[in-house]
Parts: structure tokens; C-alpha cells; sequence
């Protein structure tokens, strides 16, 4: 029993191994501030004659828990460059304000949880301020119990992470390691615990590790996710970003840039969302396609019937649209929705538009091109007109009102690019997804009609007149 | 085959027991290399024209992939497409010059009696007549089958072009006339390769009259037998004789193939 009691003992006591390799390592800014601040004698004067010691005892500082912090992580208004000065009425004043950097990362609804904050919370309230610094010290705070045992790993590493723990990299840049525990608890990943992920990393044990760059940090995190989401991240290999990504662009996304890294959302069918990731860095297209017919019914209506990006690019193997094995995919794209009965009913839209597509010239060629492809690379002499070269890709617009003219010219341009030659009356040889009516093609519809009327006739006929042969050559015999 | 050009002197080197010729030219060379030019134009037409009209169907894509795709299928049915065109322009101007200069008579042209001919053929098949109609140089039915295939063809010339040429076509055409030229070059084709392979193929080979084969657009030649049968006012014309000598009236009296065995006529 006591040898249990020993051990939990020592437990408690014993502070995490990675502590000790912390505390002799500040930040360079720190060491810089250090220099003036570590020495004694320094002093502030208030303007009611009162000082307070400027000293911070470097010793002291890095045994503390906020050793891991640089100066300027709390004193924000201050860096190498910069030393502002500053005015107070008095000690009490100084200190109170003091008492706000705290506070701004251990907040209100954190102290609340604890009786002894929440009684101070509750007299500040009734206009007596409590200084931090009173019970905590400043620069030397400590440990409450010198050491805790913690309920869970997040909790352990929530000790430090749930605030603005601050990472320097090679090339100077600072990020803030924080991960917020009420978005982590509502993230898909809150079952999780932190060196699920994080391997390599835990309460024995905290690697050092050196990036370049904050975005070669992001990069290498980004890895982690392929431990469980293997599927996913074989398709982003096929994918343009990736591509991008192994040619040496950096800024292509990875996971992360859209899943985020601790804040993972079930993206499922939210589409606004889903557009909204894409656009931060595909701005233009963004804008664009917001102004479509497709963005306007999405944004403006709350739509979701409407394609968003990945329902054409794909969410993780997005190929490059600048490839005739894309062009070609088009029409199928397209006929998700537009052949998709159930849907265009809503819309009085009519799923002719991809049959007539498909069944004309245009259409058939790009089937059999595609036929072509699947036994051997197959590079057409021109691209066949798809969906998209007459009604924009992004920039779709109703068919009907006002952006009509804009689809008839797109037409003619469209044409042009095959079809060299094409005067303004081209575009009519295309009858517009319409079936022949009497109405809108009266000449086609006429010719449909009179052989399909003749040609059962002649075969009718045809067949009688040997019918009648054969009979009366064997009635002869 | 509006006029003819078969030199029938030739074929009085074969006699039968009688005298008579026992078999008759019928086409000349010229026809005969014709009409196989005909032929072999109108499959290529066909194999790769049909599987462009029946691109959903498996033998279609099948054909079209042996091809080389879907250009080189369109590629050979065009070059196709212009052989075929000078053949039919060698066909009329060969009919018109045949018509002024060396004064042919024009046997395709279709004449009031093969409208009694069908009236008549009715009437025999349903037993209301004892004999078939008598016919001269082409009876009815060939008439049929070939001015469908004369004037398909040159309908298939006319919309073959313009969809082949399109933004032409549309300079002093209306537009519609574009997918109105693809539904007839469409269904014309598909009328005319019917009709060749209902009508022509029995005609030629499963006919009771002419079963395995009929031969004449083979060898030129023809049997006086089938002539007599099948063509007694131009065997008359032939031999000089009047119609009803080789009909033998063509009423009551005994069946052609007896008439062989009757003394020669004058």
C-alpha cells in the first residue's frame, strides 16, 4: 500500500521529461530582452512616485511554466525594434492592467470553473479589480500543485496547447502551436486523442523538430492524415494539386488547407462551405462561378441542388481541366443533373438537352473518341464541342432573358474554332437541344416524318411483292 | 442501264438444236463493271455509313474501332462518298450523251404500261390472271429499284456534301437545311440499302426464278428460257418477230417453257 502510495507520490511530483530539455532553451527574442531585464536595478517609476522593479530573473523565468513563451508572446506591444514608452497613475494601476495579459488567454469561462477564481471574477464584477500577480507572481508562475496528473493525454497537452504556444521557424516566422478545446470537442476527430495523430509525441516525450518554413510545417502535418484516410490521400496523388505540389509549388493545398488540421468539420453535402474553401485561393473562379446561374441558386436561394466545385472537379483526385481527357468527361458532368429526371422537373427543365447533345454529330464523335481512348492514347485533331464551350464552364447563365444573346454569340465563336468558315447563320444549323417540330424546324421535321411513314411502306410492299412471288411460284408447281 | 449497249450478234455463236440463240447478252461490259463499281462503292457505304447511324449499337463501335475510330471511318466513307459521286455523274452524263449523240433508246424511263403491269401481276398473283405481264427490256420492279437508287443516290450526293461541308452549304442555304440534309442522308441510305437488301438480293438469288444465282450480271449473258419468260417484247424486238410469237399469246395457250419445242418462227 505505501509503495503504491510512494509511487503516485512521485508521479505527481516528477514533472514531464520534456521539461527538462524546455528549460534551458528561450527563444532568441527572450535571451535579446534578457539582456537588459536580467540585470538588476532596472526600474519603472509611476507618475505618483511609485517604482516597481523591471527585473526578470532568467533563472526563475525558466523554471516557470510560461518558459516556453517568448516576451512578446504576453508583452505584445513590445519587440527588439520597439520599447514604447508607457504612462501609469501608480503601482496598483500598472499592476491590474498587468493582470489583462493573463487574462487573455486564461479566460473568464475558464477561471469560472474553479471556486476560488470565480468568487474573484464575482467581486471584480462588484468593482473590485484582483491582480494575477498577487497569488501567481509575474514572470516566475509556477505549477499550482507543481506537477498534476492528468485525465486524459488531450488534457496534458491542452495544458499548454489551449494557449498561444508560439513556434519559430528557420526562416523567422512565429505560429501559434494553440488548439482550441471547444473546437477540437466539436471537431470529427474529438474521439481521438492527440498522438493518434501526433505520433511520436506524448507526455515522455516532445521532438524537437526544425522547418524552413510555416508552410513546410503545414506540408509535413499534412501527412499525418494519411494513417487512417489512405483512400483519400492515394486519390490526391492523382490529383493536380499534388502534381503541383511535387513540382515544387508549396502553396498547393494539402488536407489540412481545406479539412483544417484540429477543427475538421463533416463537410458531407455543404456545399457553400465546400465553395468556400476552394475560393481561398481560386478567388477569380469564385466570383465567377457566385455569378452563374449554378453559384446565384447556391448563395442567393440556399439551392443544393446545384453542382459546387467538387461535384465537377472531384474533391480529391481534381484533375486538370486543361486536358482533353477532362473536355471529354463534360457532357457526363453535366448529365449527372441535367439527365437526371427527378431533378429537372423542379426546374421545368427538359433532360432532352443531353439526349440531343449525345444522339447529334458532336456528341456521337466525342462517345467514339472516347471508345478510341480507353485501348490507346488518342489525341483528336480538334476538340469536339462539349457543354460547357457553348454555356460558359464557371460563368453558366440561364438560357433564357437577357443572357441568351450572350450564349448566341458564344456560339458562333464556338463554331468557328472547327468550323473555320462559319458565317452569322452557322449557329442555326444546330437546332438548340430542340426536337424537330413543325414550329421550330418544320423542313427537318417534315423529312423525319414522311420516312418514317415511307420506309415501313416500301419495306411493306417489298415484302408483299415476294411474299406474292414465292406464293404463286408454288401454286404453279 | 437507261439505254443498252449489249452487242447481240455474239451470242447467235451458241444455237440451240433449233436455231435460236439458247442464251442472249443482256449487259455489256460497261454495265456489268459498272454496276460491280456500284456495288462495291455502295458496301463500303454502307458498313461505315450504317455504323454511324447505328453508333449505339456494339457491332457498330466494333467496326468503327477496326476501322481506325470514328475519323478514319468518316475519312473512308467520304473518299467512298466521292467515288461514288463521279460514278453517278459518269451515269448521267453517259445517259445523256448515250440519248443525243447515239440515238439510245432510253429503257428505264417508266411508261404508262408498267403501271398496267403492276395492275396486271396483282391480278395474276392472286390468281385473276393465268399468265405474269409481259415485259420488255426492264419490268417494273427493276424500274423501281433503279430509279430509288438513282435518285437516292443523288440525293445521298447532294446531303452528303453539304454535311460534309456545312459552313458552306450554309452560305446559301438556310440553316436548318443542315440537320434536315442529315436526317434525309440518313434515312435515304437506309431506305436504299432496304430495298437493295430486301428486293435486289431476292431478286438476284433466293427468287424461285433464278435460285442459286443469277448469273447475268456475271457472265452478260442470259437464258433464252428466262428472256421469254421474264422479257418477251424485247426478245421479239430481238428477233424480229412479233410479241405474241413468243408469248404465244400470252392467253390460254401453254406455259413459255413448252414453246422452246415449237417450230421456229419466221
Amino acid at each position: 500500500m505505501a509503495a503504491v502510495a510512494g509511487a503516485i507520490i512521485t508521479a505527481l511530483a516528477t514533472p514531464p521529461a520534456h521539461a527538462a530539455a524546455l528549460d534551458r532553451q528561450v527563444s532568441e527574442e527572450t535571451k535579446y530582452c534578457l539582456g537588459c531585464h536580467g540585470r538588476l536595478g532596472a526600474v519603472k517609476r509611476f507618475s505618483n512616485g511609485e517604482s516597481v522593479s523591471v527585473h526578470v530573473d532568467p533563472a526563475k523565468f525558466k523554471a516557470s511554466v510560461h518558459r516556453i513563451l517568448s516576451c512578446t508572446g504576453c508583452h505584445e506591444e513590445f519587440s527588439p525594434d520597439m520599447h514604447p514608452e508607457r504612462t501609469f497613475r501608480g503601482l496598483q494601476q500598472y499592476r491590474a492592467r498587468a493582470s489583462w495579459i493573463c487574462r487573455k488567454c486564461h479566460r473568464n469561462e475558464e477561471l469560472r470553473t474553479r471556486t476560488v477564481h470565480a468568487s474573484l471574477l464575482d467581486r471584480e464584477q462588484e468593482g473590485k479589480a484582483f491582480v494575477c500577480a498577487d497569488c501567481h507572481g509575474a514572470h516566475e508562475v509556477m505549477p499550482v500543485s507543481g506537477g498534476k496528473v492528468y485525465a486524459s493525454e488531450e488534457k496534458y497537452c491542452l495544458n499548454c496547447h489551449a494557449y498561444g504556444m508560439p513556434m519559430t521557424f528557420a526562416d523567422g516566422a512565429v505560429r501559434s502551436a494553440v488548439v482550441d478545446p471547444v473546437m477540437i470537442a466539436a471537431s470529427v476527430h474529438s474521439n481521438l486523442s492527440c498522438s493518434d495523430c501526433h505520433f511520436g509525441f506524448s507526455s515522455e516525450r516532445h521532438l524537437k523538430r526544425r522547418f524552413r518554413s510555416e508552410r513546410e510545417f503545414v506540408l509535413a502535418s499534412a501527412e499525418l492524415c494519411k494513417r487512417c484516410h489512405f483512400d483519400k490521400y492515394q486519390k490526391r496523388m492523382g490529383s493536380i494539386h499534388y502534381k503541383l505540389l511535387s513540382q515544387g509549388r508549396l502553396d498547393a493545398p494539402s488536407c489540412t488547407d481545406c479539412h483544417g488540421a484540429h477543427y475538421t468539420a463533416y463537410v458531407g453535402k455543404d456545399r457553400v462551405s465546400i465553395a468556400r474553401k476552394c475560393s481561398s485561393c481560386h478567388k477569380k473562379v469564385f466570383v465567377t462561378y457566385a455569378n452563374s446561374v449554378h453559384g446565384n441558386a447556391l448563395f442567393n436561394e440556399a439551392n443544393h441542388d446545384v453542382p459546387t466545385c467538387v461535384d465537377c472537379h472531384s474533391p480529391h483526385n481534381i484533375k486538370d481541366p486543361m486536358v482533353s481527357g477532362y473536355h471529354d468527361l463534360i457532357p457526363e458532368m453535366c448529365s449527372n443533373c441535367h439527365a437526371d429526371e427527378e431533378i429537372m422537373a423542379k426546374y421545368g427543365l427538359s433532360t432532352d438537352v443531353v439526349r440531343t447533345y449525345l444522339s447529334d454529330f458532336h456528341g456521337v464523335t466525342l462517345g467514339l473518341y472516347k471508345k478510341q481512348k480507353s485501348d490507346a492514347p488518342y489525341k483528336p485533331a480538334r476538340p469536339i464541342a462539349v457543354c460547357t464551350d457553348c454555356h460558359g464552364t464557371h460563368n453558366i447563365t440561364d438560357t433564357s432573358g437577357p443572357a441568351s444573346t450572350v450564349l448566341r454569340s458564344n456560339l458562333l465563336q464556338r463554331c468557328r474554332m472547327c468550323h473555320k468558315d462559319a458565317t452569322a447563320d452557322f449557329p442555326d444549323t444546330w437546332l438548340s437541344h430542340y426536337g424537330p417540330t413543325l414550329k421550330n424546324a418544320p423542313l427537318v421535321f417534315i423529312i423525319t416524318w414522311a420516312y418514317r411513314i415511307l420506309m415501313p411502306l416500301m419495306l411493306a410492299g417489298l415484302l408483299l411483292q415476294v411474299f406474292l412471288h414465292v406464293w404463286r411460284f408454288l401454286v404453279n408447281r | 442501264m437507261i439505254y443498252d449497249t449489249a452487242d447481240n450478234t455474239k451470242s447467235s455463236a451458241r444455237t440451240n438444236r433449233i436455231g435460236r440463240p439458247s442464251r442472249i447478252r443482256r449487259f455489256s461490259a460497261y454495265r456489268i463493271t459498272e454496276h460491280w463499281c456500284v456495288v462495291g462503292l455502295f458496301l463500303v457505304l454502307v458498313v461505315t455509313g450504317l455504323s454511324q447511324r447505328f453508333y449505339y449499337l456494339e457491332v457498330s463501335q466494333w467496326t468503327i474501332l477496326l476501322i481506325g475510330g470514328i475519323d478514319a471511318t468518316r475519312l473512308v466513307h467520304r473518299f467512298a462518298g466521292v467515288l461514288f459521286s463521279l460514278l453517278v455523274l459518269e451515269h448521267l452524263v453517259g445517259v445523256a450523251f448515250g440519248v443525243m449523240f447515239l440515238r439510245t433508246q432510253p429503257s428505264m424511263v417508266i411508261t404508262k404500261k408498267d403501271f398496267l403491269d403492276v395492275r396486271h401481276n396483282i391480278r395474276y398473283y392472286i390468281g385473276l390472271e393465268s399468265r405474269p405481264s409481259a415485259c420488255s427490256r426492264y419490268d417494273y420492279k427493276e424500274k423501281f429499284v433503279y430509279w430509288l437508287v438513282a435518285t437516292g443516290g443523288i440525293i445521298m450526293v447532294m446531303t452528303g456534301f453539304a454535311l460534309w461541308f456545312p459552313a458552306q452549304a450554309v452560305r446559301f442555304l438556310p440553316g436548318q437545311f443542315i440537320p434536315a440534309a442529315k436526317v434525309m442522308h440518313s434515312n435515304e441510305g437506309m431506305l436504299i440499302f432496304l430495298l437493295l437488301a430486301v428486293w435486289h438480293i431476292y431478286d438476284s438469288i433466293f427468287s424461285p426464278d433464278v435460285f442459286p444465282l443469277d448469273t447475268s450480271m456475271f457472265s452478260g449473258y442470259i437464258s433464252r428460257e428466262r428472256m421469254v419468260r421474264e422479257h418477251p417484247l424485247e426478245l421479239a424486238e430481238l428477233e424480229g418477230v412479233s410479241s405474241e410469237e413468243i408469248t404465244g399469246g400470252w392467253g390460254d395457250e401453254p406455259p413459255a417453257e413448252t414453246q422452246d419445242d415449237a417450230p421456229p418462227g419466221s
